[in-house]
């Protein structure tokens, strides 16, 4: 679709040097969507919900894909998907968990919660680098978003 | 990282056909098991009659489902499986369709779809498809256990 590339992806990340090699890594894979990056969950609700600073949907729109930390300060990202996952048409975005947990248990939970995806923190960063290309080929241009994400952007 | 076959629900042969050839086509392909509708989508989850064998009929790590299918449809096949008890509610779920109607795509989101994909119209598209898809989800993702289900 000619619109995909407007398409913003929503990086719910509280430690810095992790976030850095993801946004460089979106910059390497020369990915035009607007990437929009939060750092605790409390934030990523109130951009989520339009809330205070973030009313304006124009200028912060709703993500056609997030990718969330579990372990983040105030709000974790588990009570965060499962505040997203009883709400209107936010419950449809698309939310792949990002985190170091390996733990089967954290995974199951984090399905069981409506996480569409988990990833594991990939070790360096040319593995962060693919790890971003494949998401990027995959949720932006293959996967069909929730039709709310388009419809916030043409407002 | 896929440690099960994908569970492919698709009753239309020559799309079966098509995207089996697509994945074939790739190096260090994956096991694809064919289920032509929704009833028989259910009772291979179950395990049931005939499918109660796990050794013969594994439990799949992946789901890939057509949304118009006999019998079951493939959002009854969703609804089901999400009200399943802990481990196989837990099953991912890629919806494979014709459809790109706004209703459908948000029905599927809404039962809880892990991905939605709108079946290509050429070759070439198909075969992205089928190495975007293993790319992402049997060398990226991290599946959840359904031990529990068992």
């Amino acid at each position: 679709m000619a619109d995909e590339t407007f398409r913003t992806i929503l990086i719910i990340e509280d430690e810095s040097a992790d976030a850095a090699l993801l946004l460089r890594g979106f910059e390497k894979a020369q990915v035009l969507n607007p990437v929009v990056h939060l750092t605790n969950g409390d934030d990523a609700l109130r951009y989520l919900a339009g809330k205070g600073e973030y009313s304006d949907r124009k200028k912060h729109p709703l993500p056609a894909l997030m990718l969330l930390d579990l372990k983040l300060p105030g709000m974790t990202g588990i009570q965060l998907l499962q505040w997203m996952r009883v709400q209107g048409e936010i419950k449809r975005i698309p939310v792949v968990v990002l985190t170091s947990d390996e733990n089967p248990d954290t995974i199951n939970a984090a399905y069981d919660l409506g996480a569409n995806s988990y990833l594991v923190k990939p070790g360096n960063a040319a593995e962060i680098n693919r790890m971003v290309q494949t998401i990027q080929r995959y949720w932006m241009k293959l996967n069909e978003p929730p039709p709310l994400v388009m419809r916030a952007e043409q407002q | 990282m896929l440690s099960g076959p994908v569970l492919l629900v698709e009753d239309d042969p020559s799309d079966f056909r098509l995207i089996q050839r697509a994945f074939n086509k790739l190096p260090n392909g994956f096991e694809i098991l064919r289920l032509t509708n929704g009833d028989d989508a259910v009772a291979y989850l179950s395990g049931d009659d005939p499918y109660e064998n796990r050794a013969a009929h594994p439990m799949p790590s992946l789901v890939l489902l057509d949304l118009k299918l006999p019998r079951r449809s493939g959002f009854e096949v969703l609804q089901w499986l999400r009200r399943q008890p802990a481990g196989l509610c837990r099953m991912p779920v890629v919806v494979l369709t014709s459809s790109r109607h706004t209703a459908d795509i948000n029905r599927a989101y809404d039962l809880g779809a892990n991905s939605y994909l709108v079946k290509p119209e050429t070759g070439g598209q198909l075969d992205n498809l089928a190495s975007e898809f293993r790319s992402y989800w049997l060398r990226l993702n991290e599946f959840p256990s359904f031990q529990a289900a068992l």
